[in-house]
């Protein structure tokens, strides 16, 4: 696999304040990278980066084999940037829209007009081509964002936060779009603060924090890592505080708490059979209704590897 | 408690009113944050070293004399301190009380705060009254602080208290009516971000018009103050709705002194008002129209607010501007796109259609009413009939007072008797120069001739309704404004091209995309030119339409053929000149709006340096081409846009040592070798203003992004 994105000690300081510090970052062709951290972790300052619209004040960052600064210009070609907001010229209507990036860049003629139909009928936005821009819904302009950067048929996608402020429907729109785009080979990179989502569409995560990458990896590795031990959830049929009682002498289990008509049974660290739980149950007579292990999500392995500071 | 409910109600309307101005929460905290801002600090030394530095300079000019100076010499000093002090104030009053008011326009647009103070128990009079007098509180505080400056012109008398008063008052209400009317256009919803633009150029076109017109001699009323009628004075109609022309008033000059009140007794209330102290009555209608555009604000201001339709909107709908569909037809998108954008887009919005449609139809208009009173004669007593001259039979016709009667002209020495003798003033003409429509002055039939034969005949041109001299004043004036309007029109978009995309985040998926800054600047540049083609054709055009007519009229005086109104060769030099000083005026107002992170700042300075670049060209290329240096004056006036028009149009008065009626080959010769130069220069400068921006441009936009 080819790597698509590469950043090696980025640093950025807006004055005294570090934005980015030694971010050490990469991402493969085919690719779909979540990007997230908390507000003013520097997300946005990365992606500029990448997008060739800011400096790095040290370090370097690397687009398909390009340096961001020295070879900007064969970078622009191959990257469509969508940002968190609407970059929005609002007396042209949508196909000029497109045809205005279209022949940004460089796309003429004929060509021109199938790229900008194609989109339009990949983003389902077709039927708006003669309406104003500044007419659509909040969702119509983020497809259309989406639309925009697709004219030139880019390799990378920057996506900073393209799902805000977004309607449910708009939302899970937007969800199935990306996973198109992530079909067709596209490599993503996409910040977002809608972690189930991403969860859903992406391969990859990466965790920023004060401007420092705190974890980067697959999905399914940061959930292992961020599951502290196992966590059971028992339910029994009568008796919850005996039952509890009973647990919680085992000397394999750390907690016992009683939650919401169920026990939750922290093992201890290394401990991953629970099969001795149901066993010593039964043994004692109690009718087991519930027994799962508890499940870690993006959204708690955030919760857990951050520490919600901002700069 | 029958006698409490009286005490309870004034307190509530003293309550009331103690909240709507004092205690206005909008107005205090804009009391309270404006002497803390740097900015208007800066603006207030600059207002008020301007004043001083006015003081100073004018005593120091008189310093000399002062030493020996009588009490009547120095109260005249202290006068004259006055009245450029005067002007001073109401100059900056004039300009920085639109800057300072015109962003009530967009608060409609920013409504993030505005629906938030909507949305709380305010008033609608405090949230109207507080914000136009939080906008105007910086101007007033100005004019306050300038009150000890002014306290100089009373240590040697000579001024009046209610001179001062007066002068205060009329700024005062320029600045009043300048606020009230920005607040009425934002709370009716006429206008957009746009919009104020148009509310500058509306206040500095009201204010230069009249005064335009008031220097032409043009709208002005006569009075006589003796019974003789000699000492006669003049004043402009306007004077009673311009600042500057009702502060003229209180000067008390001989030739401005409105009539007395007895004097127009005749006239009817507020005629005899108006025309007796037009000073009082600007300040009085003045503060009035605030009023009057204030108090529908306050009783509309939420009933308007909850509306989705803005009036323009509305207005656009009736007026079949616009048909208020939110769909169009797609236009065709150029390889340049950033061209395209500011060319075509730009230039479809309904604003700029009925700005460049009713710019080229004024300017066309303005040029055909010229040529028509230009080329109409003015009807004569006695003229020469149908036909002229009839060699045949040697008659001429001559009508006088309607009625045809037919003489004989001798055309050489009969019977010894004299040839008919025919004077064009101090030239001796033949008998077939005499053409149709030619004014007879005055003739002599041949007393001892047995026919109607004429002895002496007196000709002249036809006279028209509008003179060549007066003609060519007025095309000059019509081609300054209208080069004006368009250095005007283009510097304001051109500052605010890039600040814009700044501010709506368009630049940066621009620059993300391949576009070079290269070809970004000068997709801007060409885009910016061609959206102000069709403008810079107006005043070609009307130069077009006199050569033409010139041509045409020539013909049939071809033995005497009239001095050109213009010269032909202007339609060669005008296009290359206007087209690379609109270039010069864009890229400049580029360079200010790459340079300036907000579009209000951007325009003003570009505004500003446009205005002293092309105002200090023309003072210095209009002393050189006036001068009576001749040929090297005039080729340092073609390098000023404007001198160069002048000389283009009306040669005789403003180059007069270089052209005359009888000899102007020489001074043509170098207008038109270096009105091109001029134009070689202006793109010259373009160029390399251009490839600067290129070069700082990627630069310029780093350190502003971080």
């Amino acid at each position: 696999m080819e790597t698509v994105i590469k950043t090696v000690n980025l640093t950025k300081r807006y004055g005294s304040l570090v934005a980015l510090s030694n971010l050490n970052l990469e991402i493969q062709e085919g690719d779909c990278f979540g990007y997230i951290g908390p507000n003013g972790a520097g997300k946005s300052t990365t992606i500029k980066i990448l997008a060739t619209l800011l400096q790095p004040t040290w370090g370097e960052a690397r687009v398909c084999g390009y340096v961001v600064g020295y070879q900007s210009r064969m970078i622009r070609p191959l990257l469509g940037y969508v940002p968190d907001y609407f970059g929005a010229y609002e007396d042209m209507v949508v196909q000029e829209y497109l045809e205005f990036f279209a022949a940004a860049y460089n796309i003429n003629g004929q060509q021109r007009t199938k790229v900008v139909n194609d989109v339009l009928e990949l983003t389902d936005l077709a039927y708006k081509r003669d309406a104003l821009v500044d007419s659509l819904s909040r969702g119509m302009k983020q497809r259309l964002s989406i639309a925009r950067v697709l004219v030139h048929d880019p390799k990378v996608l920057l996506l900073d936060e393209p799902a805000g402020n977004l309607d449910p429907r708009a939302r899970i729109e937007m969800r199935e779009l990306l996973k198109e785009l992530r079909r067709m080979g596209k490599t993503i990179l996409i910040s977002s603060h809608i972690l189930p989502e991403l969860a859903d569409l992406c391969n990859k995560i990466g965790i920023i924090e004060q401007g420092e990458l705190i974890y980067s990896g697959p999905v399914s590795d940061i959930i292992r890592r961020a599951k502290a031990g196992t966590v059971l959830q028992v339910g029994v049929a009568t008796g919850q505080e005996q039952a509890a009682a009973l647990l919680s002498q085992d000397p394999n289990v750390s907690e016992v708490v009683a939650n919401n008509g169920y026990l939750q049974v922290s093992l201890k660290d290394g401990i991953n059979d629970f099969s001795f739980v149901p066993q010593r149950l039964l043994a004692a007579g109690y009718r087991l209704t519930l027994l799962k292990e508890e499940e870690v999500n993006l959204e708690t392995a955030f919760m857990r590897l951050t520490k919600g500071m901002v700069q | 408690m029958v006698g409490q409910a009286p005490l309870y109600e004034m307190l509530g309307i003293g309550n009331y009113l103690w909240r709507l101005i004092p205690a206005n929460p909008i107005l205090v905290r804009v009391v309270q944050a404006g002497g803390k801002r740097k900015r208007d600090l800066l603006i207030r030394c600059a207002y008020l070293g301007i004043l001083l530095f006015l003081v100073i300079f004018l005593l120091l000019q008189s310093a000399g004399n002062l030493a020996s100076a009588s009490l009547s010499d120095l109260s005249k000093q202290s006068s004259e301190i006055f009245y450029y002090m005067s002007y001073a104030q109401l100059a900056l009053v004039a300009l920085l009380a639109p800057i300072f008011t015109a962003g009530a326009i967009t608060q409609e647009k920013d409504s993030q705060t505005y629906d938030i103070l909507l949305a709380t128990p305010l008033t609608n009079g405090q949230i109207v009254l507080g914000s136009l007098l939080s906008r105007l509180f910086f101007v007033v505080t100005l004019l306050i602080s300038g009150i000890p400056i002014f306290a100089i012109t009373q240590i040697f008398g000579g001024v009046a208290i209610s001179s001062i008063t007066m002068s205060f008052l009329i700024a005062c209400a320029t600045a009043f009516v300048t606020g009230a009317l920005a607040m009425a256009i934002a709370v009716f919803k006429v206008g957009t971000r746009r919009t104020i633009f148009s509310f500058y150029l509306f206040i500095m076109l009201y204010l230069a018009i009249p005064l335009a017109l008031e220097k032409m001699g043009y709208f002005q009323y006569q009075w006589s103050f003796d019974s003789t009628g000699k000492a006669q004075t003049h004043i402009s109609w306007f004077a009673g709705f311009h600042p500057f022309l009702a502060l003229r008033v209180i000067f008390g000059e001989p030739a401005y002194r409105p009539p007395e009140a007895g004097m127009v007794q005749g006239y009817s209330w507020p005629w005899n008002w108006y025309l007796s102290s037009p000073q009082t009555f600007y300040i009085t209608f003045m503060f009035l129209l605030s009023l009057v555009l204030v108090t529908p604000s306050i009783f509309m201001l939420r009933r308007l607010a909850q509306s989705t339709n803005t009036m323009r909107g509305w207005l656009m709908q009736k007026l079949h501007i616009s048909t208020g569909d939110r769909t169009r037809k797609p236009r065709h998108v150029w390889a340049n796109p950033i061209a395209w954008r500011e060319a075509k887009t730009k230039a479809s919005a309904n604003r700029a259609v009925i700005l460049r449609y009713g710019f080229m139809t004024a300017g066309l208009i303005a040029a055909i009413v010229l040529v028509v009173m230009s080329s109409t004669q003015k009807p004569a007593d006695v003229y020469i009939g149908a036909g002229g001259y009839n060699p045949n039979d040697k008659t001429i016709t001559i009508m006088e007072n309607g009625a045809p009667s037919v003489y004989l002209l001798r055309d050489r020495p009969e019977s010894g008797r004299a040839a008919t003798k025919v004077q064009m003033g101090e030239k001796q003409l033949g008998i077939e120069d005499l053409r149709e429509g030619m004014v007879i002055t005055s003739y002599l039939p041949d007393s001892g001739a047995a026919k109607k034969i004429l002895g002496t005949l007196n000709v002249a041109y036809p006279e028209m309704r509008l003179s060549e001299k007066a003609t060519r004043q007025f095309l000059l004036g019509a081609v300054m404004i209208e080069l004006a309007v368009i250095l005007l029109i283009l510097t304001q978009s051109a500052a605010s091209t890039v600040t814009r995309e700044k501010e709506d985040g368009t630049l940066d998926l621009l620059l993300s995309t391949p576009i070079t800054s290269r070809y970004y600047v000068w997709g801007k540049l060409r885009g910016l030119v061609s959206f102000v083609l069709p403008l810079v054709a107006v005043p070609i055009v009307s130069v077009l339409i006199f050569v033409f007519h010139d041509m045409i009229r020539s013909t049939p005086w071809a033995a005497h053929p009239l001095p050109w109104t213009v010269f032909p060769e202007a339609i060669l030099i005008l296009p290359a000149t206007l087209v690379m000083v609109s270039a010069f005026a864009a890229i400049l107002g580029m360079q200010m709006s790459l340079r300036c992170r907000k579009t209000v700042v951007a325009v003003m300075s570009s505004v500003g340096i446009v205005a002293g670049v092309c105002g200090g060209l023309w003072v210095c290329g209009s002393g050189a081409a006036g001068s009576s240096v001749g040929a090297p004056g005039l080729i340092v006036g073609c390098f000023s846009p404007f001198t160069l028009m002048a000389i283009l149009v009306n040669p005789l008065d403003v180059a007069s040592s270089s052209f005359s009626e009888n000899d102007s080959a020489e001074g043509r010769l170098l207008v038109f070798v270096f009105g091109w130069a001029a134009a070689a220069l202006y793109a010259f400068v373009v160029w390399g203003m251009y490839k600067s921006m290129v070069r700082n441009f990627d630069m310029t936009i780093r350190k502003q992004s971080t």
